[in-house]
């Protein structure tokens, strides 16, 4: 029984740990996605779902996108649609594509150095 | 696009609440954020055809009660503002905000209003014994039943019977040097408080 409580509680940090690391990876995510252009919140929900391994609440990119816009990593104008709704949509200041320049380069380098950690790992599975 | 009564009233009475929750919040910021959940609420809940008062439930549900997305917003804002500036007053600020949204956010306040208190009486302390030489600083004072207790004094009023000053003029930079640094601490503690918040709450989730 005692196992199996444990068992289960490393299941547990294991899921906790992946949440953080989605998390964690949200930020550069939001900013890669508008490198190309500017998008309006859905879009960008759905770029993240389509494109990435990312699927997060609503609840959290909203307040995200409007920290990153208090940080003047973005920056916002309102358009509207064919719907006859306005859209709010974000783009990049330069100092968010500096921003994204930077994480990417830290992700890349630690992704390539992880990886050579892990390739024993991943073979011996 | 078509969206019935039922479905229109659900939408303006979630905004109504978060509008409330927000309450505190710069005004044209808070006019924006309804506005642009609006825009969301009406466009998802139309991907699958007419709105209605399922599909205005199914993409609220997906958003996080009021209350939980005013904490996100309140508290997002307070560590985006806290890079900028990490003036005390302004982490008070956004604390009281998200104190009335949130039990973490009350116990988080209470923390930083002692430290405040601590760093701000020292710092005073320190600051008024140049102006009340003889009787602001440190003192022991008896308690007439043997024991000492120690008393952070501002100086008004006469010295305390049978006290002794500790420290003498060291009160001012020992003063300043810990008041100021119960300052900084508190800060960093207060935004600490809000990142282990974040952390814990509202995680990215699977799609149903």
């Amino acid at each position: 029984m005692g196992m199996k409580t444990r068992a289960g509680g490393g299941q547990e940090t294991g899921d906790k740990w992946e949440v953080q690391l989605r998390k964690g990876c949200l930020e550069l995510a939001i900013l890669a996605a508008l490198w190309d252009g500017k998008l309006y919140g859905l879009e960008i929900l759905q770029r993240l779902e389509s494109d990435s391994d990312l699927v997060v609440s609503e609840g959290t990119v909203y307040p995200l996108l409007s920290r990153l816009k208090t940080l003047e990593l973005l920056r916002s104008e309102w358009v509207e649609s064919d719907g006859g709704h306005p859209r709010k949509y974000y783009a990049l200041t330069p100092g968010g594509r500096q921003r994204a320049r930077e994480m990417a380069a830290i992700w890349t380098r630690f992704s390539a150095s992880m990886d050579g950690l892990l390739a024993p790992v991943a073979k011996g599975k | 696009m078509t969206t019935s009564g039922d479905a229109q009233q659900k939408v303006e009475a979630y905004l109504d609440r978060l509008r409330q929750r927000l309450r505190g919040m710069n005004g044209g910021d808070v006019r924006e954020i309804v506005e642009e959940l609006r825009s969301h609420i009406t466009e998802k809940a139309a991907m699958g055809g007419e709105v209605n008062a399922a599909s205005v439930d199914a993409t609220i549900a997906r958003l996080g009660a009021p209350e939980e997305l005013a904490s996100q917003y309140l508290t997002d804002d307070l560590l985006a503002r806290a890079q900028v500036s990490r003036s005390p007053l302004r982490i008070l600020e956004g604390l009281f905000r998200w104190a009335s949204l949130s039990v973490a956010g009350f116990f988080s306040l209470m923390g930083t209003l002692l430290g405040y208190f601590l760093g701000t009486t020292f710092a005073l302390s320190a600051l008024l014994k140049t102006i009340h030489p003889h009787t602001a600083g440190l003192w022991s004072i008896p308690d007439g039943a043997g024991d000492y207790e120690f008393s952070l004094r501002m100086g008004f009023g006469s010295a305390p019977v049978g006290g002794r000053e500790m420290l003498g003029w060291w009160i001012v930079p020992a003063g300043l040097f810990v008041g100021c640094g119960l300052m900084v601490l508190t800060s960093r503690f207060a935004l600490w408080c809000v990142r282990e918040y974040r952390r814990s709450h509202a995680l990215p989730r699977r799609s149903p």
